[in-house]
């Protein structure tokens, strides 16, 4: 009975995360930790803090992109979670609420929308043939209205909602949830939607690590040059 | 029992910060740029090996420290350190804790170390010498009971002070889990005892979603006690002379356990709950989702996984596990699956709702109910 368990999915993350950039991912490593992700997925079809507990943004896409890494993504009941994420962008604000019933709050606009082009790509990859070659699944430009006009700082910065303070982890996920909602796809595939003047557009941002997409591929062909390090301790 | 911030911008008079009202700790506010960095210190310090503190100093800095700042890790770690070494008394600990959660209802690490402590407590238990103050003499089950009462009253209360409390919610279920170990009787009591509460918070999201977490447990915990009453059951079919006298009182006092649940009854109770709720308080989405998935619980109602479940206990004896499949079945019938009751009642309720509301969010519900129960009902 694990105290952390609650946060385990965060752990999860960083360390798949970490591990898949640095060429150290082996199955020994994340064993058993793609099931529970998994058992986490609940009802209402996003992902919950430990099994049986209600589905929480933050969670739902640590949890998901943990899966996505480790490449077990079919675990999940990708409809339902589909199902899940596109109701929690709220038809007022525009921006994503973190659980159902919940304020709006501008961190999510990552951690919920950043879950729809894992989704695309999961949904894709079986083949379906109703997805979009353009959009996400949710309301781009809806999205960039909400960032733009109701969580920008005057000072500088971007926050939670108005009247709200501004910190550095809402001016990240603020930003990184309009990169998000800038940009479809990539390659032959990519379609730029922005709100407003061009100027307004950002750079991409990779939907699993939220970093450039440039710099993820530098990292893997760093690390790949090196081999895996063994766990014999040097003699 | 309960700790505030005085807001009081400037030491007006000369006197001390701590005012102590019927059993109210208050600490004016301009004292806290003072006190905390202070403590604060005094702590590092200590942890640095660079000056050194007795027993019952940490004791009171540690408590002063996280009665201002309960994610302070290391002041919980310290504590854990002194419980461990017998010096103190892991029930403080939660009362501490208790005390923390009234001014920081959310406090991640608070909850953290109360999980540390309760799991301390129930190991004491395994152990047959128990001294511990203030519990001399209680059986250990009567102990635990207590106990997992009383998470059950801390939780509620910091549910209380912040909405849709997440980690007081999920602490619950831990308890439960661990504790209290997911009992018929325990999810019955919660039931029961949380159908006001998430009256008085109809948008509380979480509270709706622990009662889905406890009628999904009860529907599991059905489907697991018939599982062992028909294997039991055949059992003792085939080796009449090894029946064990416990072994009878367990599976008939399974079976009365069982027959006191009527989950199709508690399922249609949900029903009317929600239904009485929505009808009282229009335009709360929380509402029709539990509505939903009340209706998705009583539609797959343990009746029929129990027939399938029935049929994969093969069992040995060909005779004796048809009894055992009859017997079963006897029981389903005698309480009333209705099915075809429970979406009827549904769409009336929803075309009611539709023509009488004023709120433009309740339509919006309840037209997606509607079209949810087609699609649900076209399956």
């Amino acid at each position: 009975p694990n105290l952390w368990m609650p946060f385990s999915h965060r752990s999860a993350y960083c360390a798949t995360s970490v591990a898949s950039l640095t060429n150290i991912l082996t199955p020994t490593l994340f064993a058993g930790t793609a099931e529970w992700i998994a058992r986490c997925q609940n009802w209402e079809g996003g992902i919950g803090g430990v099994p049986g507990m209600e589905a929480h943004g933050g969670y739902t896409f640590c949890g998901v992109a943990a899966l996505v890494i480790l490449k077990q993504e079919h675990l999940l009941n990708l409809r339902s979670l589909l199902h899940w994420v596109t109701g929690r962008q709220m038809r007022f604000e525009g921006g994503f609420q973190g659980r159902c019933n919940k304020l709006v709050d501008g961190c999510y606009s990552f951690w919920q929308a950043g879950l729809l082009p894992l989704l695309h790509r999961a949904l894709h990859a079986r083949g379906d043939p109703a997805l979009s070659m353009a959009h996400w699944m949710f309301d781009q430009l809806a999205l960039q209205e909400y960032i733009l006009l109701c969580c920008q700082c005057p000072a500088g910065g971007l926050l939670d909602k108005p009247g709200k303070s501004r910190d550095f982890y809402h001016t990240c996920y603020c930003l990184s949830g309009l990169a998000i909602a800038q940009h479809f796809g990539s390659g032959d595939l990519h379609n730029e939607v922005v709100l407003g003047v061009p100027e307004n557009c950002l750079q991409a941002t990779h939907p699993v690590y939220n970093i450039a997409p440039e710099k993820v591929a530098r990292a893997v062909m760093h690390f790949l040059q090196y081999p895996v390090p063994s766990l014999d301790p040097a003699s | 029992d309960e700790i505030g911030l005085i807001p009081c911008p400037e030491a007006r008079y000369n006197r001390s910060p701590i005012v102590l009202v019927e059993n109210k700790l208050g600490v004016e506010s301009w004292c806290v740029k003072f006190l905390l960095p202070y403590v604060h210190n005094k702590l590092l310090l200590y942890r640095q090996r660079k000056q050194w503190l007795n027993k019952d100093e940490l004791i009171d800095i540690t408590c002063t420290l996280l009665l201002l700042n309960p994610d302070f890790t290391t002041a919980w770690n310290v504590r854990k350190e002194l419980i461990l070494s017998g010096t103190l008394n892991p029930l403080k600990d939660l009362h501490l804790g208790k005390l923390a959660l009234t001014k920081f209802p959310k406090s991640p690490e608070t909850w953290i170390h109360r999980r540390w402590v309760l799991q301390q407590l129930i190991q004491e238990n395994s152990l047959p010498s128990l001294a511990t103050k203030g519990n001399l003499g209680a059986a250990p089950v009567e102990r635990i009971h207590r106990l997992v009462q009383e998470e059950m009253n801390v939780c509620s209360e910091a549910a209380g002070r912040y909405p849709s409390n997440y980690n007081a919610w999920s602490h619950r279920i831990w308890v439960l889990q661990h504790l209290a170990k997911l009992t018929v009787k325990v999810l019955l009591d919660e039931l029961s005892s949380t159908k006001y509460w998430v009256s008085m918070h109809v948008s509380d999201h979480s509270g709706f979603h622990y009662r889905q977490f406890l009628l999904n447990s009860l529907i599991r915990r059905t489907v697991t006690d018939n599982n062992i009453l028909v294997q039991n059951q055949m059992v003792n079919e085939q080796n009449p002379s090894l029946q064990k006298e416990e072994e009878n009182a367990g599976t008939e006092a399974a079976c009365a356990e069982e027959q006191s649940v009527d989950l199709p009854r508690r399922l249609d109770e949900e029903m009317e709950l929600c239904s009485e709720l929505i009808d009282n308080y229009p335009g709360h989405e929380t509402l029709w989702c539990h509505s939903d998935e009340s209706l998705n619980n009583s539609h797959h109602s343990p009746a029929t996984s129990h027939m399938a479940q029935a049929m994969v206990v093969d069992g040995l004896n060909e005779s004796s596990s048809k009894q055992g499949y009859t017997q079963e079945t006897k029981r389903l019938k005698r309480a009333p699956v209705q099915d075809s009751l429970g979406p009827e009642m549904e769409y009336r309720f929803v075309d009611k709702v539709l023509s009488t509301c004023r709120d433009v969010d309740q339509a919006r519900f309840a037209t997606a109910y509607r079209k949810w129960l087609v699609t649900f009902l076209g399956q």
